[in-house]
């Protein structure tokens, strides 16, 4: 079946009242959930799981996707809002998204946030209908010594993420390694940094770092002063609640860059959305005029990688629909829906179940376009969150933050951590250490040390498996952009010798 | 008349005797019901915990609500300290997988392992096949074992983590035959797949339903199963024992315990519910859709068959040079 005329058959079946009623209840939902912060997708799939089975699969299958993406435009809300990331991927969305909200452009940023994630969405859409079989045989070459020159090239990106020091944004970034060392090791079942807690054997939750750190630490830095920082509110206006024409033009890079790296991303099994929404954000910085605004409320900032996070829901249902390979807790959950529905997701899936299939294809288009719809009014309505005072908005982060990070594993250890994140968060304030350092450091960590031990094992203890192609590319590349502070350095060095030449020979 | 009075004397009393004797056989649950599992949802066991909670109101089994509580983090022993916790509380159960037998031997930390727990019921066995792609040179097991044996080393297997029941299948086969391939371990199936699609690993332990659709379109070779007799989806492919290799593999079960204080009759009426359940179309249709094997096996043979389980896991595991702590 070609591919005009399964996007004919798909939209035929996307467009029945009762697959349109799944898909707005799907991204309706998926946007709640999306909002608020703890309560991922994964879990709410997996709770519906049961009431689907009294319905029809391609729409259950409508309603899962709408909350599986629907999720991924929800989640910068309280990113921007309130410095909590309400999805573990819009965690890159705090470092400019709120810096912007404090500046009184919270409206343009979560208008942008819901354009870009329009835009990147769709084209992850477009991608997974046009490329899907063949981009999936390529990702099969994609194995651990890739995976670990792709997350090497990843971590490189601390350069980026920098800011005025390097030395703390290192150090910050062994932190989050080590953070992430934490639990049972996979090839040894050995404990490492288990301190003897049981709760400690499966590692710290991400989710629990980064609210800790980001959100609590943020609170606890601003109620110490005696006039907390006030959030300039945004100005009256529709004007002022979406992205100028001038915001707009910055961020043309920003929309093919999220699309394209969120896309290639999410079809690689073993890299997830946060990765993706890092490496975007960094290429952003990398690439922009103006690096030194990223940081400090940079509109690209919030374009990128939500865009990422979006354009990866699609490339991830690359895996997933061609090969029957989950690549993220989400897309395994899909695929156990997928199965109960006694669907065998897999190499024919797509020749066998056209309907599905494309039906699948052409309820994404629209919702994205619903979720267009849907989040840009409420732009208005949640922009005027940051008028609340704050010795009101301080406890409502700190509740939110309590409740999403409980409702992850019903653990009061787990609470604890996120106080003891949320100090390590405010001594970094204090002593001004970046903090997306620590959580590229965190995401990163064991995925790639998990990748090179394997590639080890593949080559049996030799290096020269990381020679290969691709491997080879990215970690030339890492090695670049670690090189650029140095050139800088040398460049400023040299600037400083030419200048005292000329003074003394003008 | 006074023949009436002394029946009525004798018989009132001993009916008063029966109520409490009749009350303590039939206990049923009159609150909802928490079934405690050590995944994240979505996860193997969370998934199963909810499809059984669906089957169980279908089939009217359970006159009240069952939820599914997820207790993820260290293999099974956050979840198993959480049902011993709740003591002689009749209305929680906890879903256990073959992974909380090897964290009780490995897990120095737990607090509580499986064996505090009571044994309810085993439910069912995960049974798996050895693939190779397609493309692959070997056509049986043997041809792998042969070429392993003239290349120490050389080949590699993808699976899951050291404790796991492709590790202990390949530690089995390597002592039975003298040959040795390398393990590559990976956190999820889709990347161990994702592997030995991608040729980068030459062989993997896979469960059946994984494989299903892989072999079907003709990317991926099925040498042996792991079970005592061939699948029904499988007709063609020989056991272990009939490709030559007297090897038993360890079982991978899925079960259910409760708190270690559960009352007697209590535990006799989750076990009689359970039971009951396996019995049921909907249970059958969910295991073959699966492929997975029925395998119930009720209270005490089921804690009995749990600690075989583990001497021979012990034995594996100290053999694979993991550091075994029970």
């Amino acid at each position: 079946m070609d591919i005009l005329s399964g996007l004919a058959h798909g939209f035929h079946v996307a467009t029945t009242p009762a697959a349109l009623g799944m898909c707005v209840l799907g991204v309706v939902l998926g946007t709640i959930i999306g909002v608020l912060p703890g309560l991922g997708p994964s879990a709410t799939i997996a709770m519906l799981l049961p009431l689907t089975f009294k319905l029809e699969p391609a729409g259950a299958m409508i309603m899962l996707a709408g909350i599986y993406y629907g999720a991924k435009y929800g989640g910068s809300t309280t990113s921007i809002l309130l410095n909590v990331p309400g999805e573990n991927s819009s965690v890159v969305t705090c470092i400019d998204g709120y810096q912007m909200a404090r500046k009184g452009r919270a409206g343009p940023a979560l208008g942008m946030a819901a354009i870009a994630s329009f835009i990147a969405g769709t084209f992850g859409v477009v991608a997974l209908m046009l490329v899907a079989p063949p981009l999936a045989k390529l990702s099969l070459a994609f194995s651990s010594p890739e995976y670990f020159a792709l997350m090497v090239m990843g971590l490189a990106m601390v350069v980026l993420l920098a800011g005025d020091s390097l030395l703390k944004a290192l150090l910050a970034m062994l932190v989050g390694l080590w953070i992430s060392s934490i639990g049972t090791d996979l090839f040894t079942a050995t404990t490492r940094f288990a301190f003897g807690q049981v709760e400690l054997l499966g590692g710290i939750e991400f989710i629990i770092v980064a609210i800790g750190v980001f959100a609590v630490g943020e609170v606890l830095g601003n109620i110490e002063p005696e006039e907390p920082p006030a959030m300039v509110p945004v100005p009256k206006g529709l004007r002022n609640l979406l992205p100028t024409l001038e915001d707009f033009k910055r961020c043309r890079f920003a929309f093919l860059n999220g699309s394209v790296v969120g896309f290639l991303i999410g079809v690689l099994p073993g890299a997830g959305s946060t990765i993706a929404s890092f490496i975007s954000y960094g290429i952003e910085k990398a690439v922009s005029r103006h690096p030194e605004e990223f940081g400090k409320g940079a509109i690209e900032g919030v374009a990128a990688p939500e865009g990422s996070n979006n354009a990866e829901t699609g490339g991830a249902l690359v895996p997933l629909l061609t090969l029957g390979i989950p690549g993220s807790s989400t897309t395994a959950i899909l695929l156990a829906a997928l199965i109960l529905w006694g669907f065998k997701p897999g190499p024919l899936f797509i020749q066998d179940q056209p309907a599905l299939f494309w039906g699948l294809v052409a309820s994404m288009y629209i919702g994205n376009v619903l979720l267009l719809i849907l989040n840009l009014p409420l732009v208005a309505v949640f922009a005027q969150l940051v008028r609340v005072p704050s010795y009101v908005i301080y406890p409502l982060i700190l509740g939110v933050s309590l409740v999403g990070v409980y409702s992850e594993g019903s653990s009061v250890f787990d609470l604890g951590l996120l106080a003891l994140f949320g100090l390590l968060g405010y001594g970094m304030r204090k002593l001004d250490y970046p903090t997306a350092p620590l959580v590229l450091g965190l995401v990163l960590g064991a995925p790639m040390e998990r990748a090179l031990r394997q590639s080890l094992m593949m080559s049996q203890g030799s290096l020269s498996i990381l020679l290969r192609p691709i491997p080879a590319t990215l970690l030339v590349a890492a090695a670049l952009l670690l090189a650029i502070p140095l050139i800088r350095r040398l460049n400023a060095v040299r600037v400083q010798v030419l200048d005292r030449e000329q003074g003394e020979n003008p | 008349m006074q023949a009436i009075r002394r029946i009525l004397a004798l018989a009132l009393p001993a009916l008063a005797l029966l109520v409490p004797a009749l009350s303590h056989a039939e206990w049923t649950p009159t609150r909802p019901v928490d079934i405690i599992v050590h995944t994240g949802p979505g996860g193997g066991n969370d998934i199963l915990a909810r499809a059984v909670v669906t089957m169980m109101a279908q089939e009217k089994l359970v006159p009240v609500r069952m939820q599914v509580l997820n207790k993820p983090g260290g293999g099974g022993a956050v979840a198993a300290a959480a049902v011993y916790e709740r003591k002689d509380d009749p209305y929680t159960l906890g879903f256990i997988t073959s992974v909380w037998l090897a964290t009780a031997l490995t897990a120095k930390e737990s607090k509580v392992t499986i064996y505090d727990l009571k044994p309810i019921a085993q439910l069912l066995r995960e049974p798996a096949v050895f693939a190779v792609p397609a493309d692959s040179p070997f056509k049986t097991l043997k041809d792998f074992i042969e070429a392993a044996k003239a290349h120490p080393g050389k080949l590699k297997q993808s699976g899951g983590s050291i404790t796991s029941r492709d590790n202990i299948i390949r530690e089995q086969l390597q002592h039975a035959t003298g040959a040795k391939w390398a393990y590559v371990s990976f956190p999820s199936g889709g990347d161990r797949l994702a592997a030995l699609l991608g040729g980068h690993v030459d062989i993997m332990v896979i469960e059946p339903q994984e494989a299903g659709e892989n072999v079907r379109a003709g990317k991926l070779r099925v040498l042996a199963q792991l079970s005592e007799t061939r699948l029904p989806k499988w007709p063609d492919v020989p056991t272990l024992k009939e490709a030559g290799f007297d090897v038993t593999p360890t079982p991978q079960i899925r079960g259910v315990v409760a708190p270690p204080q559960m009352a007697p009759e209590v535990a006799a009426y989750w076990i009689g519910r359970f039971e009951k359940l396996t019995h049921t179309a909907s249970w059958k249709k969910y295991l073959e859709e699966n492929e997975l094997e029925p395998a119930f096996v009720p209270g005490e043979a089921f804690l009995k068959s749990m600690k075989e389980t583990s001497g021979e896991l012990r034995e594996q595991f100290q053999k694979a040079g993991v550091k075994v702590y029970r």
